[in-house]
């Protein structure tokens, strides 16, 4: 993967943001910063693309933004989901693409653990349906304004169980296979 | 005499419920349809049927273990479901993946696009009305390819060949010679559909501009793959982020005009030839060298705190790791981005205004694997 986290040829940064892009050199952080005028987002460099985080109150306004207008033109969401940090909430992440200009960023979103509850980004894009409702019903997060909220893989009368949070247990045979492995989450165990 | 008519009649929409279990479906698929006569007015799909939970064994495994269950996700290109994974650990343990893992890799990703590509002729033809003759071609061929992936692997499906880092052992000796026989037979099977269905007038005629979707909507809804090109995109991972040594090889990526089933079919047809143009100069570039970096741990720990999202172009599209590691030896969080999931969200919209019998077709030309799409 060569063209991710590049500047787009031609582009200029402005003279506002120049301490910026002196911590993010080569990257598209200058435009993205550009076309989020007015959102307060914080970058952080990734491995392979920019992440962006951006406020909960604007995350929709933002990533309309950055859908619209020429500069940047990320058109096609590739992927939406969530990742449970435990005491730090739930963070909402989105790996959005621009085709026209092959260019690629993450935008995060960090929820309380005590209040997930996000508005629906199935206005800016119609993929964002069935990815949202998979992360409501693994998360336990609502997504306000969403026009299908039923469940997509789970059944439909199991909408108090999220699995995919960390307080969820493990089956019993999946915790006995841990134990026979010899090793603990995270802390792992040499031979 | 003539009997007056009654002004009015009363109608009704008929509710048909195809699936969970049934031939057409490709899997355990259900959708409900609401038809207008022989016109379908609304159609549900319900899906979840094959949910297992893959992305959270993953997180109580660790990074070896992880491979196994990417097989069973992408089962008919698990070749290519393992390399998302594998690459996805290696960008965040900062690994060096010697060059011959690399071609190798390429070489049967390329393969596994042929044999996924001839399971969906077998399946689609069937779809299509034409039952026996394709079905029959389809799985000889898909056959030659298969016996290559046990003679590797030692697994006619669930290879486990790929490692975080390089390969799991060595190909067989007469490895290229291998290739290139099944090369050859795979060559003659394509010519085989090519004669047998894309000319055929009562083919064209079931398939023609049946179940289009623009270059637009399939964008917005997140389409990938051959389903997206066939719209006119010419969105290719291996071409617009080249990942292994895609940068390094000729082809062409084959576009459609019209979005309709057609096209789904014959972009994936063309597809296969410029597999074959792509695994061909693989072989001559392959050279003997190592398969695995020469410092590996024992037991991978990746990093604390950092992330990435792979992405690669799986014979169905856009195959996608999101991993998440806090340190230790297993991923915090591991979400597969399924290609078929996002495709299938389109088959409303393709199906809604078209007759019953095409639905199924329609259903049949994205392609799925339902145990990608719930995973």
């Amino acid at each position: 993967m060569t063209t991710d986290g590049t500047t787009p040829a031609g582009d200029e940064s402005e003279a506002s943001v120049a301490e910026l892009v002196d911590t993010f050199e080569n990257t598209i952080w200058p435009s993205i910063d550009r076309v989020l005028a007015g959102v307060d987002v914080r970058p952080e460099r990734g491995v392979l693309d920019l992440i962006v985080h951006v406020p909960r109150a604007d995350v929709v306004r933002a990533l309309r933004m950055l859908k619209q207008g020429d500069e940047l033109q990320f058109n096609y969401l590739r992927s939406l989901t969530a990742v449970d940090n435990e005491a730090d909430g739930v963070d909402v992440v989105y790996h959005l693409y621009s085709i026209p200009k092959n260019i690629n960023v993450t935008v995060k979103v960090t929820l309380p653990a005590d209040d997930k509850v996000l508005e629906t980004a199935t206005t800016v894009w119609q993929a964002a349906n069935w990815l949202e409702r998979e992360t409501a019903e693994m998360f336990g997060i609502r997504f306000t304004g969403h026009p299908d909220p039923r469940t997509l893989l789970m059944p439909e009368d199991m909408t108090d169980v999220f699995p995919l949070l960390k307080s969820h247990p493990f089956a019993e045979i999946e915790l006995l296979q841990g134990e026979l492995l010899g090793h603990e989450r995270g802390a792992g165990g040499d031979e | 005499m003539v009997t007056e008519t009654a002004p009015e009649f009363e109608t009704q929409d008929l509710l048909i419920n195809v699936g969970p279990q049934h031939p057409s479906t490709h899997g355990v698929f259900r959708m409900v349809l609401e038809v207008d006569g022989e016109v379908v007015k609304e159609l549900v799909p319900h899906i979840g049927y094959l949910h297992r939970g893959a992305e959270k064994l993953c997180e109580n495994n660790d990074f070896r273990q992880g491979v196994g269950y990417m097989d069973r996700t992408e089962y008919l290109a698990a070749h290519n479901a393992e390399l998302s994974y594998v690459m996805a650990v290696e960008a965040l343990a900062e690994l060096e993946v010697p060059a011959r893992a690399q071609w190798i890799r390429m070489i049967l990703c390329e393969l596994n696009r042929l044999s996924s590509h001839f399971m969906f002729f077998g399946a689609f033809g069937v779809d299509v009305g034409v039952f026996g003759t394709p079905f029959v071609y389809a799985w000889r061929e898909r056959e030659t390819l298969i016996d290559l992936f046990e003679e590797i692997s030692g697994d006619r499906m669930m290879y486990a060949y790929f490692r975080a880092g390089g390969l799991a052992w060595e190909v067989p000796a007469n490895f290229k010679e291998r290739v290139h026989e099944v090369l050859k037979s795979s060559r003659q099977g394509v010519k085989d559909f090519d004669g047998l269905l894309t000319e055929n007038e009562i083919f064209i005629a079931r398939t023609k501009n049946v179940g289009i979707i623009s270059a637009e909507d399939a964008i917005e809804i997140g389409m990938s793959g051959s389903s997206l090109r066939a719209s006119g995109v010419n969105l290719d991972i291996r071409k617009t982020e080249p990942y292994l040594f895609y940068d390094q090889v000729e082809f062409d990526v084959p576009l459609g005009e019209n979005g309709d089933v057609f096209d789904r079919y014959y972009v994936r047809l063309q597809e296969m030839e410029q597999s074959m143009r792509i695994i061909e100069q693989c072989l001559e570039r392959l050279e003997d060298g190592p398969i695995m970096p020469e410092k590996m741990p024992r037991m991978l720990r990746l990093p604390e705190g950092q992330e990435v999202y792979i992405r690669t172009e799986a014979p169905r599209g856009e195959y996608g790791v999101y991993l998440v590691s806090k340190g230790g030896n297993k991923p915090w969080r591991l979400k597969v981005r399924s290609a078929c999931l996002s495709n299938l969200q389109a088959l409303r919209q393709m199906s809604v205004g078209q007759y019953v019998a095409d639905a199924i077709i329609i259903l049949g030309s994205i392609d799925i694997v339902l145990s990608e799409v719930d995973r």
